[in-house]
């Protein structure tokens, strides 16, 4: 089970993800952030309420990086718990997407640097 | 062995017929010959009786017998068989009549035992001719038997035994107890008459043809008793033969069955074609009913259900259109109409009202079927009926009819049930299609199963300094995992774990890259970190976008007791130090292949070293292990497997294997399927 929410706060917006992604809906994670990325140039993603990624939901991340850094898109993951944090530090993706503990510490990678 | 004796038993019957009428004919001639000279000839009436009795016993076995070889032929051929030996008793019977008719006056006319010997003959003839046709009436009367019609069947035979012994006790014709007997066979010939099934499954021809053979019956009967009667009353007979309550009842049921089986047959005729109809269609509805046989098509179905639909409504001309989704439709089963016709009906159809509508309408169709008129020289009435294959209108059928107002309701549910009798054979025919063909899918996959077994290693390499063992489960019929060994030199070896994302098909296509990446890489016998950099450059290139591999590679020198190590991406190895006694994850930075795919990637990949003592373990697997979830959605996680290995450290790699698996199952429970693949390898420093 997935839930995938959008908010808009001043020029950026906040994908807040609830729930698992597994194969099943990594589907609805790439349609998300195909449709917010046109629009926005700052992308921020809660993952505080994700429970599980599995590879393929990496894998919609992985797909982005070039694109991000293609269209100077800043895209900032915040609040994962630390099971799924690891997830990402095992296969070495926090060293290529900035992945902060809390939103105040992202937001400042959007706005003090 | 049976049949050997049933055929003898028929011949030793008809043999032992011959012999009793010969042995009849005998006796009553010398009898005879004794009362026209007056002598004794010490042949008491007995004798003639239980000749005859036998007779008619013989007769009956012979006939009897015969019938049973000619099971199952038709009623009509049944019935033509009786009329054969009617007609040929008959036919002897007025040979003989004419020749005493040419004979005249003369004194051979009136010769006793000259009469006496036709008497015989015309005895014998009329009992074989009464024998076989009731045991044929027994055939038609026992048609469709239940226990109550058999039951009087063998009551009627014990009574015309008794009745063969009748004239042992009362020689007196014509007494009471004579007639009552006769009267008595008679009602229960009668009762036994009403049992006529078999007629209304004759055809309208048929019942004609059994109409003319039940009239040669009766005449022949008929002719044969009056001519009993009147030679009784003209021959000099001694012991009568034919005063026979047996025969005379035979002689009256076999008129009486003959006249009633005439009688009904003559007033089922004009209602013949109706059962005609329900009974093709009912064949036609067994015939639609029966799914589709190998080797058929569904085009065969459409076949026999548009044969069925035009005779149920005595349609004059027919066509099926299918019109599948996307698709041109197409006219097929075109009956009894020309092109130009049909065409020229079918723009009339799609112009006017009511039709139009019923036409273009897609679902859900207002109507099951849509009939009325039409304005066309011939054809007055029409009826279009969708024919549905799961729940999809598949095409359309048009019944034309030259009749106004010629669909009544009974034709139009008769044809909805056709259609959708048809309807459901097509499906059921198209479902054991797909499940062929899923079938053939499945053997493909277990194929590529067995390809994707051997591309894992079935001996992994090893000196005297270690002991190693693999195991690898795939959660679908094809998985992604990865392991494999390689021996450079002697003390030298390559060894490599990895983990294709995704899984089942695509993710086995990818694994078996993954393994040619390896054998080519390794011959060049590069350093983990460079190696995993150039694994990065070629699978970079043909795996999927959003597709990564993770993977650790390690080279192992038995000499300097050393591991040097890199990891893309992979879950940490664990590592027990016998020294220490302790469990821990190898720490080393690293990023899956295929995440980056430029020369940026190798700035990722680090390299590390270790120095092992003997009793040391590595524990190689894939995330399958600790991410392996349990009813409540727990993972077995990382401490577990930890824990796992710090407890069994003694076991050999082989049996360590067996217990991790052991234990993953045990926490997954029964209950839950594994949803990833599992991989373990382990090694074991020896010396």
């Amino acid at each position: 089970m997935l839930q995938i929410d959008k908010i808009q706060e001043n020029d950026h917006t906040i994908l807040i993800l609830s729930g698992e992604v597994d194969a099943s809906n990594s589907v609805d994670l790439d349609n998300a952030l195909q449709a917010i990325m046109e629009p926005n140039k700052k992308i921020l993603l809660d993952g505080s309420k994700l429970q599980y990624i599995s590879s393929a939901g990496l894998g919609v991340f992985m797909s982005y990086l070039e694109e991000f850094e293609a269209q100077t898109i800043k895209f900032v993951i915040f609040g994962l718990n630390q099971k799924v944090y690891n997830v990402f530090h095992i296969l070495g993706l926090d060293q290529l997407i900035t992945i902060q503990t809390t939103k105040e510490k992202a937001l400042q990678e959007f706005y003090e640097a | 062995m049976l049949k050997i004796l049933n055929l003898n038993i028929g011949r030793i019957a008809l043999l032992l017929a011959i012999v009793t009428w010969l042995a009849l004919l005998f006796v009553d001639l010398v009898r005879l010959f004794g009362v026209i000279n007056q002598m004794d000839t010490g042949f008491s009436p007995e004798i003639t009786w239980i000749l005859q009795t036998l007779f008619f016993i013989m007769v009956f076995l012979f006939f009897h017998n015969d019938i049973k070889k000619n099971e199952g032929i038709s009623f009509l051929d049944l019935i033509w068989k009786g009329v054969s030996t009617g007609l040929f008793a008959a036919g002897i019977t007025v040979l003989v009549r004419f020749f005493y008719f040419l004979l005249g006056n003369s004194r051979l006319s009136t010769d006793p035992l000259l009469q006496n010997f036709f008497y015989h003959v015309n005895f014998g003839l009329s009992t074989i001719f009464l024998i076989s046709v009731t045991l044929i009436w027994r055939q038609l009367i026992l048609y469709q038997k239940d226990k109550n019609v058999v039951q009087q069947w063998q009551a009627f035979e014990i009574i015309m035994l008794v009745s063969m012994f009748f004239v042992f006790f009362n020689q007196t014709t014509f007494n009471y107890s004579f007639i009552f007997g006769l009267f008595f066979i008679y009602i229960f010939g009668i009762i036994l008459s009403v049992n006529l099934k078999w007629i209304p499954y004759l055809t309208f021809k048929e019942k004609w043809k059994s109409i003319l053979y039940l009239v040669l019956i009766l005449l022949a009967t008929g002719f044969l008793f009056f001519h009993t009667v009147t030679q009784t009353e003209q021959a000099t007979v001694v012991v009568s033969l034919t005063e026979n309550l047996f025969l005379l009842g035979l002689f009256g049921f076999v008129f009486i069955y003959a006249l009633f089986s005439f009688l009904v047959t003559l007033f089922n005729l004009p209602t013949s074609s109706v059962f005609e109809q329900k009974l093709t269609e009912a064949i036609n509805f067994q015939k639609l009913s029966q799914s589709i046989q190998p080797g058929q098509s569904e085009n065969e179905v459409l076949d026999i259900l548009m044969d069925s639909c035009m005779s149920a409504a005595y349609v004059d001309a027919a066509w099926l259109e299918l019109s599948p989704l996307g698709e041109n439709p197409t006219v097929i089963h075109q009956r009894f109409i020309s092109e130009e016709d049909r065409a020229e009906v079918e723009e009339q159809l799609k112009n006017a009202k009511p039709f139009k509508d019923f036409l273009i309408k897609v679902e859900p169709k207002p109507f099951e079927h849509l009939s009325g008129k039409i304005n066309h020289p011939f054809y007055k009435s029409a009826l279009i009926i969708p024919l549905r294959v799961n729940k999809e209108v598949l095409g359309h059928i048009y019944l034309l009819k030259e009749v106004k107002d010629g669909f009544n309701k009974e034709m139009i549910n008769i044809i909805s049930t056709f259609v959708g009798q048809a309807s459901i054979s097509v499906e059921n025919h198209r479902l054991l299609s797909e499940a062929i063909k899923n079938e053939r899918y499945k053997e493909e996959l277990e194929i590529a199963q067995r390809v994707q077994r051997s591309l894992l290693p079935s001996v992994l390499h090893k000196n005297e300094c270690f002991d190693i063992a693999g195991l690898s489960e795939a959660a679908d019929e094809v998985g992604g995992d990865y392991y494999e060994t390689f021996q450079f030199t002697q003390d030298r070896f390559a060894i490599i774990i990895g983990d294709v994302s995704g899984k089942g098909t695509s993710a086995a296509f990818n694994m078996s890259q993954m393994k040619g990446v390896f054998h080519t890489l390794v011959q060049q016998d590069l350093s983990p970190s460079t190696f995993l950099s150039q694994a990065n450059g070629a699978l970079g290139r043909c795996l999927e976008k959003n597709h990564f591999i993770t993977t650790t590679y390690y080279v192992l020198d038995t000499s300097t007791k050393s591991i040097i190590y890199s990891r893309a991406g992979h879950c940490p190895t664990l590592y027990y130090s016998a020294l220490q006694n302790t469990c821990a994850y190898l720490k080393v930075d690293g990023l899956g292949l295929g995440i980056l795919r430029n020369s940026q990637y190798s700035k990722f990949i680090k390299e590390k070293t270790i120095q092992y003592q003997p009793g040391d373990i590595m524990l190689m697997y894939t995330d399958g292990i600790v991410e392996a979830k349990n009813g409540e959605g727990e993972e077995f996680g990382f401490e577990n497997l930890q824990e796992v290995l710090k407890q069994n450290y003694t076991l050999s790699p082989e049996n360590l294997v067996k217990k991790i698996m052991e234990k993953v199952y045990e926490f997954i429970g029964t209950d839950t399927m594994p949803d990833d693949d599992y991989s373990l390898l382990i090694v074991k420093f020896l010396k």
